[in-house]
This record gives structure tokens, sequence and C-alpha cells, in this order.
């Protein structure tokens, strides 16, 4: 009576769990996942192509639209790459307020990362409650640059506008009341039954696979390789601040979690040190009106939430387009280890796998 | 009664009436005309160090005969009696008043470009370092002994590829793409920037066998590009439909056609958003009928 053959399915591209279009066919034996292939493109819009005939300071709309859950942090990394094309170097005051308005927004991308994962796993309530700091964020955006969600809040050189008035108030009562937040969050997760059943075990990648395979970010910290660019390549005011890169070691979703949990303290102290420390002065380097490139290529490679995000960009003499561009997405080659998590896992894992990752299908698909 | 006298207003001749659905005719949209690149942007410092030269020679030039021509007008001006003209000054580079400073390519003096050079020997094309960033160009065979050695290599020691991209020169003599490598070291906390120059049709070796994770980003190549790589395991396309036409990165690829579907409003069967699209279009100085050419 009972077939004993392998089973083929498709998870996605509509399923509720994947953050995006994802597709993951899935061989099936029994609920034993033995075949794993993920397939995007379903969200593909051409973002280098459209780049490319677009003028360099016209790029930044749509790294906003390529990780739209940390919009600040894509900004981040383009504004340095086009800086690091033309040599520009960026006045200080620029570059503490850009790190700071970075932290904010890998709190907000962790935190979206936790309602959504613990969501996907089946743990409701910290979803409200992950959602309601990432309220206050959002309006620390508007309050800064007029929109909560795409950004576009640098510009190459520097800021477009100072901090407004009444800021640093927004910052220090979010400060005053988030390590209380997160430690409502770590009630509801850390000892809970469930949870610990659901995550621990769950989807390991060990470090040598995750360094084979390019995975940055939160996922290969978790796998005990203590590698940020912050600290590695400092950029933006990285150098001047004090923080650690929290690491584990047992590779696995309890693992991560975990880190990205650790990830949001020291965010929070990098932004009391960013308010402490912030110089006076101005928010924009002199530059010319119209930014005409010489031959050069640059690789710039910055810390955003998911991992590292790198640009590349080259440059024609005498040209105001890049002539590439190219984004290394960190989802697109975190996404790549997913058959390696899943396979031999159960069929109810791989939710739990793709949340891991943290993924976003926009910044994927470009 | 009279009845009140209304100036006679201009008559606005109405917008024709269009004969089918409204198309856009995107083969004759300006954005549908390619503009090919004329020049090979591609970073060297063989080729700077040309530029320089040349640019120098240029402007030795212009003085010497600037100069020549100061000697015989002033030579003329005696012979007639007149004033003399005012000696010719050498013209400074303008000095501009910002916070830019270009980064050109320079000599290679970090290590790891030496010992490349030193492992490889002649294979190695050229090496540079520009805006902080190592480059070393390879010959396109031997791409994979290059990673090999960069993994390996105690003193190297790149663990991880961090991105694999191309790029099309279409006004190149000799190659048609690059295919950049851009390696990390996590131990020693270095990048280093590999590359090849590829002709059409060439297919460089996979790096999967050293670096797995460069799976995806040679078929994202594939797909964008066209450029496939020797004994890669899966070489299929990744975003774009697996039976798409043409390869979208490169430059003589449309931004608007190809793929995109006309837009009629079939709907609009009494013809109104056409007049509305056709007049709006019309006081924005656009012509939806007959796009410009250029």
């Amino acid at each position: 009576m009972f077939k004993n053959e392998e089973m083929e399915i498709n998870l996605g591209p509509q399923h509720p769990s994947t953050h995006g279009v994802l597709r993951v066919k899935l061989r099936l034996d029994g609920e034993t996942i033995t075949h794993c292939r993920p397939m995007i493109g379903y969200l593909h819009r051409g973002v280098e192509k459209i780049c490319e005939n677009q003028t360099f300071f016209q790029g930044q709309v749509w790294t906003d639209r390529m990780d739209y859950c940390s919009a600040v942090a894509n900004n981040l990394g383009w504004a340095e790459a086009n800086e690091k094309l033309f040599g520009i170097t960026v006045p200080r005051r620029a570059q503490y307020i850009r790190t700071m308005l970075n932290e904010f927004n890998r709190l907000a991308s962790h935190l979206i990362w936790l309602a959504t994962h613990a969501l996907d796993i089946g743990a409701m309530t910290v979803f409200l409650y992950a959602f309601r700091e990432r309220e206050d964020i959002l309006d620390m955006n508007e309050a800064f640059c007029g929109s909560r969600l795409t950004t576009t809040a640098f510009r190459i050189g520097g800021l477009r506008e100072d901090l407004p008035p009444g800021f640093e108030k927004m910052v220090q009562k979010f400060l005053a009341k988030f390590p209380s937040c997160l430690e409502e969050y770590e009630n509801l997760l850390n000892e809970n039954r469930i949870w610990k059943k659901r995550t621990i075990g769950v989807a390991k990648l060990g470090a040598e696979d995750a360094i084979a395979m390019g995975v940055t970010g939160p996922v290969l910290r978790a796998a005990g390789v203590p590698y940020d660019i912050r600290k590695a390549f400092p950029y933006a005011a990285y150098a001047e601040m004090d923080f650690e890169v929290p690491t584990r070691t047992e590779a696995d979703t309890y693992a991560r979690y975990l880190v990205r949990m650790d990830e949001m303290r020291q965010s929070a102290r990098i932004i009391q040190q960013c308010m402490d420390g912030m110089p006076e002065g101005p928010v924009m380097a002199k530059l010319p009106k119209i930014l005409k490139a010489e031959v050069n290529e640059v690789y710039h490679a910055t810390e955003a939430p998911k991992g590292e995000i790198g640009y590349y960009l080259v440059g024609e003499k005498g040209s105001s387009n890049p002539y590439r561009f190219h984004v290394r997405a960190p989802g697109f080659i975190n996404l790549q280890s997913l058959p390696k998590m899943a396979e031999g896992g159960l069929i109810a894992d791989i939710v739990a796998a793709i949340g891991t990752l943290d993924i976003v299908l926009g910044e994927i698909d470009r | 009664m009279s009845e009140p006298v209304v100036p006679e207003t201009p008559q606005v001749p109405e917008p024709e009436a269009p004969s089918g659905p409204y198309v856009y005719d995107y083969a004759a949209s300006p954005q549908r005309q390619i503009v090919m690149p004329k020049t090979v942007p591609l970073p060297s410092l063989r080729t700077y160090q040309a530029e320089v030269k040349a640019a120098a020679e240029a402007d030795e030039a212009k003085w010497v005969k600037m100069q020549a021509d100061f000697e015989t007008a002033k030579a003329k001006a005696e012979a007639e009696g007149k004033d003399a003209p005012k000696p010719p000054v050498r013209p400074v580079p303008r000095k501009d008043d910002n916070d830019m400073k270009t980064p050109w390519p320079q000599e290679a003096k970090d290590a790891d470009l030496l010992r490349l050079q030193e492992c490889l020997g002649a294979k190695v094309e050229e090496i540079f370092e520009q805006a902080g960033e190592l480059t070393c160009q390879v010959a396109k065979e031997s791409i994979l002994e290059a990673l090999q050695l960069c993994r390996q290599d105690a003193q190297l020691n790149y663990e991880m590829l961090a991105d694999e991209t191309a790029t099309h020169y279409p006004a190149a003599t000799g190659f048609a793409f690059s295919v950049v490598y851009h390696l990390t070291s996590i131990s020693r906390r270095k990048r280093l920037r590999l590359r090849i120059l590829v002709p059409e049709g060439f297919q460089p070796e996979t790096a999967c066998a050293v670096y797995p994770g460069a799976n995806w980003m040679e078929r994202e190549i594939y797909d964008m590009l066209g450029i496939r790589f020797a004994n890669h395991p899966d070489m299929t396309r990744i975003l774009c439909p697996e039976d798409w036409e043409g390869y979208p990165l490169r430059k003589d690829y449309p931004t608007v056609g190809l793929g995109q579907r006309d837009i009629a409003f079939r709907e609009d069967r009494g013809g109104m958003l056409e007049r509305i699209a056709l007049q709006k279009a019309g006081q924005l100085g656009i012509n939806l009928k007959q796009p410009k050419a250029d």
C-alpha cells in the first residue's frame, strides 16, 4: 500500500515563510529533505542595468529598493563606494551621523528579522513587541530624512541635512528603554521550550562550509568566525567606536538568534558613543555640481545587517554614469548555502533555515 | 434685448483622434536606441602612464610652439617698429578647491602582489594599486592556478571569494569582457582583486573547484553577460527565465524594448485615455507618435 518513492514539492514562490518570492524545489523522502534547490529571479528588476544608465547620484534610490529592510545600510555602502571612486573625503560629523543611522538601521533590520522569524516558527507574541520598537526607529528615519523605509539617507560626500532639532532627545529616549525591550524579547524566547526545540541543532552550517560558500554576517559569526567588516576593514566612524563582535560556536539557528540579540546590544552601545562624541562641523564635503569619473574600479564592502554588501563600480573617463554597477548582495550569497543547511533535515525545519538566513528577495534578485 | 458680446475665442485645433488603439512604439523609443561606449575604461597602470606621458609631451609641444610664435611676433614687431608683444606665460594646471583627490593607479608595492608575481611569473600580466585596492591581472588560461595559489599559499591565504563579476567592453580589441574576482583574507584582513580579460566565446575555468561559493556568481555572470565557465557544475540561467534571449548587462542590450509588453489601452473603447495621454504629452512637448530619433 505504501509507496516508497521520493516526492518532489515546491515551497513557494508564494509562501509566507519565504519573505518575498522564493521558490524552493524539494525532494522528500518521507519528511526528510534529500534534495533542495532554491530558484530565484522572480523579483528581478535589472537594478544594475538601470544604474548604469543613470548618473552616479541617481543610483541611490535603487539601493533603497534592494534590501528594503536595511535601506540605510545599503545607502551607506553605495555612498562610500562612490566616495572611494572619486577620492572624496567626508567630514567627520557626517561620518558620525552615518554610523549612528546605520546602527539604528541594523536594529530595525534585526527586529524585523526577529519578529518574522519567530512568527514563522510559531511564536506570535514577540512579533508585536519587536514591531513596537521598530516603529520608533522608523519615526527617527522620518525625522531625519522624511521617509521611513526607502530612506535615500545620504549623498555622495556627506549628508543633505544636519540632524533635525530634537533628534538627540528621541535617541536618548529610545536608548533608555531599548535594553529593557531586549530583555522582554529574551524572556519570551530564550528559555521557551518550543523555541529551543525548533532552533537548537537546526540548519547547521559549520565555519569551514560557511567560508567556502562565502557566507557572511551573523550566520558566519554564529559559526565561530569573528569576521565583521566594521572591525576588519573599518569604514565610516567605526574605527573610533568601542564595540565587540559577538560570536558563538554552535552554528545552529539558536546560535544565530543569540548572535543577533548580542549584536543589537552592541549597536545600542555604538549609537550611544556616536551621540556622546558627535563632532561639530559641516556635514557635506565641497564637491563640484557634476561628478565626472576617471578610469577607475572600486569594490567597497560594508557590513549590512545581513552580511557583506559590496559595490563594484567602474568609472569611465569624463562620464557621469558608472560604466559598471554591480552589487554583491549578502542575501544572494547566503542563500546559496540553503541546500547545505536543509538537506538531511526535516521539511518543517526548512522554514527555520530560510528565516535564519534573514533573506530579502528584493536584494537577492535585484 | 441684445445679446452680450462674447469675445471670439481662438480656435484650438482638436487633437487628432488616433485611428487604432494607442501603442507605444518601443522600437522607435529614444531609450531603445543604443549608444555604444567608445572608450575602454579598463583601469591599468600601463595605460595611465602612457596617457600621462602623452599629455606631458603635448603640453611641452604646445609651450614650445607658444614660445616660437612669440619670437616671430617679436621679430615682426621690431621690424615694423611697434611695441613688443607680451611674452607668453606657461599655463598652470587649474587647482580645484574641493575635497576630491582622484585616486590614480600606482606601482605595486604590496607584498601580496609581489608574491603573486614571484610565484606566477610571466602569467601575471599586470599588477598595480589604485584607491587602496590591489589588482592583479593574470592570463586568462591560468586563472584557476592563480586562485589555487591565493587559497592555498600560506603567505597569501585568501579564504573567501567575496564577489565575482564581469564587465562588457565592446570597444576593446583583443578581448570583450573583464572578469574580476574579489578575494578576502579573513585571517590577514586583506582584499585582493584578480582580473582576467576574456574574448567573446572563450570559456574561463570555473572557480567552483577552489571556492564553492562561486557557483551562483558564475551563473549570474552567464545569465547577465553570457560568459560560459568551463567545468561549472550547473551552467544555467539564474535570474532570468531559462528561455530568455540575450544577455541584459551587455552594452548592446537596450534598456527598453526587449521583453517589455506593449501598452495598449484595451479597455478604452471611447479613446478617452488615449486623448488624455496625447494631450498631456503634447503639453510636455513630447510627441508620443513620433519619438525623437536621437
